[in-house]
């Protein structure tokens, strides 16, 4: 069976104007099964980012293929969401307005956008705080506006660019426990680019090691930990062992 | 256009490492193209739509009349009559403006008390008191130097005030906490925090005195570069009084990019 | 020092009710009070000193220059001059909008053309408008066309300027945001350019009245048969000080109450954004 979305031999050179090109991924191959949560580690730099950008469509690749579902991919579509790290809330938007945003962009009516946003917006927990601008929230709240708007337009797979490093630590675990009971709803593919392998291992179904850039991936973990997940599994042997064999693999990867 | 490529990308597709010439200076060469289609644009013209010289000047005969004001001393004559109170007029409002600036910034009270009133002056067009001065202080240097004063010292005020409250109290917590004393907190963090503000100041009020100056010598002179253009367009020299507005605004345009320069030099910290 | 080091670390608990409100009162009595001392000192330097009689001709007061005020309103002598300004004020201002806006749009969308008309900007901007008044005079006698283009190439850099650099600023991540929800150039445009330009370009707006304002003031000091600024310097060859000085506080309020106004659209368009970013 073909996988849900497979990338063969991608590669992929940045030019910016006043400095050399940069290599941003090299004979990068990846598989991803429907339904999966993946993650995606590696050093600052190694091209995880762009990867997302290739999948969502914002940036082509310079030859490889790659395909969702078996048709290439050729540019933006609702079949793809994207959560961004830095939020991506336009500031001058309400909450409702942000999250409706993609399906004002789909042409929907008015009403019917309402009635898809007001059950998201209670879902993440800011009912209440529809007619709030982004300055007016916490930045876990921020995420949570950022997630819904994604979620909105119900798309099959979620790309999430290291959406909680801009969260303190504390708001960034309930994020966590947040996140895996949405998809544990309804499944959707979960593509989740991380710095922090432990966040990656309590989420994930596979975690993926990229090397350093020009970037490609290293080696794949399996993460055989039942769920439903709970916070305190994060204490446990078999959780710190595969910890210690991701950190193994990563560390030579990493330059100070 | 489905794909849009990020900045990095858009520059170029070549697989050239090293970007040739012409691709590292794009923008400036394509300023300079633009000046010089202009000025042949302006000369072209008048081959084809009749030319009259009591109405229009062209680049050639501009240059001429430049060459001529240059070769018989009167360009240099009129630029040093004007340079002086330009100098004086600006120094006298750095002087004054920055201490007020940081009075007011410094002393609470005074910055609340002083607020509204330069407020007030800032807003309202001060040249318009241009004629009391020349009626007060008759044709010539007095006035002159009041005027470009009185239009160049707000931004000076203003931006020694912003300058003062901008400094990070912590800062000055930092270097006293490691045994800096009074004199350290001036040098160490009130210069630098303060300095690139002035200096901002100065890129504005350089733009209000030129208005200074030629105000002062379309009301009040028989010499200098204003005086000049104004004499120029009475006599219908329309060569030479391009040639001096020309020159104007090389001027104009050295004074205030060789500040943008010194900004950059000077103050590299601080993002563009 | 000590005051500003104070700034940061005044527990606000530690003030007593009372002086908590004059706390409050405080900027808006020093402020109103530094400006009628002012008035008062301007007031009563005759009956302080003595002027000499060529200096006594050429001084008013507060007092003086309120009742030609007052006289000029209610006798009407103001409305025409002023009436003439305005026009040219609201023309120039208005021509500055429309050809500032959308070439501001084009510059700040377009790398080569930004490059091709950045040293025309750099130029003009640098340069005092005042050096073309002999010029447009020439051109266009002394009626109201040079005072129009006078006060437009005033007014256009800084809307023109401001827009551009809105219409640049936008920041590159939401733009992504729109096109990855597969928005088209114009979605671009409508979400997120505008919205973020809309605030420089008010900005910019509230420059260029200022500027405006100067320009109509010296194209009729030097260029012109009519209007407010014509019957300042008339009355200033005649001495009339008091007329002078009405002039400018006309001037000085209509500079004030269009600020104002826009002040205010900039406060109704920036509901989204935290109170007192600070700094333009």
């Amino acid at each position: 069976m073909q996988p849900y979305i497979q990338g063969r031999n991608v590669n992929l050179t940045f030019r910016p104007p006043n400095r050399g090109p940069v290599r941003a991924l090299q004979n990068f191959d990846i598989d991803v099964n429907e339904g999966e949560f993946l993650s995606i580690v590696g050093p600052s730099g190694c091209g995880k980012s762009t990867f997302l950008n290739v999948i969502l469509g914002l940036i082509r690749p310079d030859s490889g293929d790659i395909r969702l579902r078996g048709s290439p991919i050729s540019g933006p579509s609702t079949d793809r969401a994207m959560v961004f790290q830095d939020f991506g809330l336009l500031p001058w938007r309400t909450v409702q307005a942000n999250v409706e945003l993609g399906l004002e962009l789909k042409g929907m009516a008015a009403d019917a956008r309402r009635k898809v946003s007001q059950p998201l917006i209670e879902m993440i927990g800011l009912a209440g705080f529809e007619g709030h601008f982004p300055h007016e929230l916490s930045g876990g709240m921020k995420q949570r506006v950022g997630l819904a708007r994604a979620l909105a337009t119900d798309p099959s797979v979620l790309l999430m660019d290291e959406p909680f490093a801009a969260l303190d630590a504390q708001t960034r675990d309930l994020m966590q426990v947040e996140l895996l009971r949405v998809w544990q709803q309804d499944k959707k593919t979960v593509l989740f680019v991380t710095h922090q392998i432990e966040e990656a291992i309590y989420l994930s179904d596979r975690v993926m090691v990229m090397t350093k850039r020009p970037g490609r991936a290293k080696k794949i973990f399996p993460i055989d930990l039942p769920r439903p997940r709970d916070y305190e599994m994060r204490v446990t042997p078999e959780f710190n062992e595969l910890k210690l064999q991701i950190w193994n693999e990563l560390k030579d990867e990493i330059t100070v | 256009m489905e794909i849009v490529p990020t900045p990095a990308q858009e520059a170029d597709s070549g697989e050239a490492p090293r970007r040739s010439f012409a691709a590292r200076h794009r923008d400036k060469l394509l300023g300079i193209l633009a000046v010089v289609l202009f000025f042949a644009a302006w000369q072209a013209i008048f081959l084809v739509v009749p030319f009259n010289k009591l109405f229009i000047s062209k680049p050639d005969l501009i240059v001429l009349g430049l060459i001529d004001l240059i070769k018989s001393g009167a360009l240099l004559r009129d630029l040093a009559v004007s340079a002086i109170p330009f100098i004086c007029g600006m120094a006298l409002a750095t002087v004054v403006g920055v201490a007020l600036g940081i009075v007011m910034g410094w002393r609470r009270r005074v910055g609340l008390a002083l607020d509204p009133l330069m407020t007030v002056f800032y807003a309202s067009p001060l040249v318009a008191l241009s004629p009391l001065i020349v009626v007060y202080f008759g044709v010539g240097f007095g006035a002159k130097i009041l005027i470009i004063f009185f239009l160049s010292v707000f931004p000076f005020i203003f931006n020694a005030y912003a300058g003062v409250r901008a400094v990070d109290p912590l800062l000055i917590n930092v270097v006293r906490s490691m045994g800096g004393r009074e004199i350290d907190l001036y040098l160490k963090v009130l210069m630098p925090s303060v300095l690139p503000y002035i200096v901002a100041g100065a890129r504005i009020a350089i733009g209000r005195a030129l208005i200074g100056v030629l105000v002062g010598e379309f009301f009040a002179a028989s010499e200098g570069i204003g005086y000049a253009i104004a004499r120029f367009g009475d006599l219908y020299a329309l060569d030479k009084m391009f040639a001096c507005i020309l020159v104007i605004m090389v001027i104009a345009v050295a004074m205030t990019e060789g500040i943008r320069w010194a900004e950059r030099t000077a103050f590299p910290w601080r993002a563009q | 020092m000590s005051e500003l080091l104070e700034t940061g670390m005044a527990p606000a608990g530690d003030f007593a009710p009372a002086r908590s409100l004059w706390r409050r009162i405080e900027p808006a009595v020093l402020g109103a009070g530094s400006i009628v001392v002012l008035l008062l000192l301007w007031e009563l330097l005759p009956q302080l000193v003595t002027l000499q009689a060529g200096t006594k001709m050429l001084f008013t007061t507060p007092s003086k220059i309120a009742v030609t005020l007052w006289n000029m309103i209610v006798t009407g002598k103001l409305w025409a001059p002023l009436s003439v300004s305005g026009t040219g004020f609201v023309v120039g201002l208005l021509l500055s909008v429309l050809v500032g806006l959308p070439l501001g749009v084009v510059l700040g969308r377009s790398r080569t053309l930004n490059a091709m008309f950045d040293p025309f900007v750099t130029a003009f901007n640098a340069t005092p408008r005042l050096v073309f008044l002999p010029l447009l005079m020439l051109w266009f006698g002394l009626g109201v066309t040079a005072k129009v283009v006078i006060v437009f190439i005033g007014a256009l850099f800084p809307i023109l300027i401001n827009t551009y650099e809105g219409v640049r600023n936008a920041d590159r991540g939401l733009i992504n945001v729109v096109r990855s929800f597969g928005g088209s150039e114009w979605d671009v445009a409508r979400l997120v350019v505008v919205p973020n330009a809309l605030p420089y370009i008010v900005a910019g707006l509230r420059l260029a009245i200022g500027r405006a304002i100067l320009g109509v003031v010296v194209a009729e000091f030097f260029g012109a048969e009519d209007g407010l600024g014509v019957i300042m310097v008339q009355a200033a060859s005649r001495y009339q000080v008091d007329v002078v000085f009405a002039g400018l506080i006309v001037f000085a309020v209509l500079s004030l109450i269009m600020t104002g106004l826009v002040k205010l659209l900039e406060n109704r368009l920036g509901g989204w954004r935290p109170q007192r970013t600070g700094g333009e």
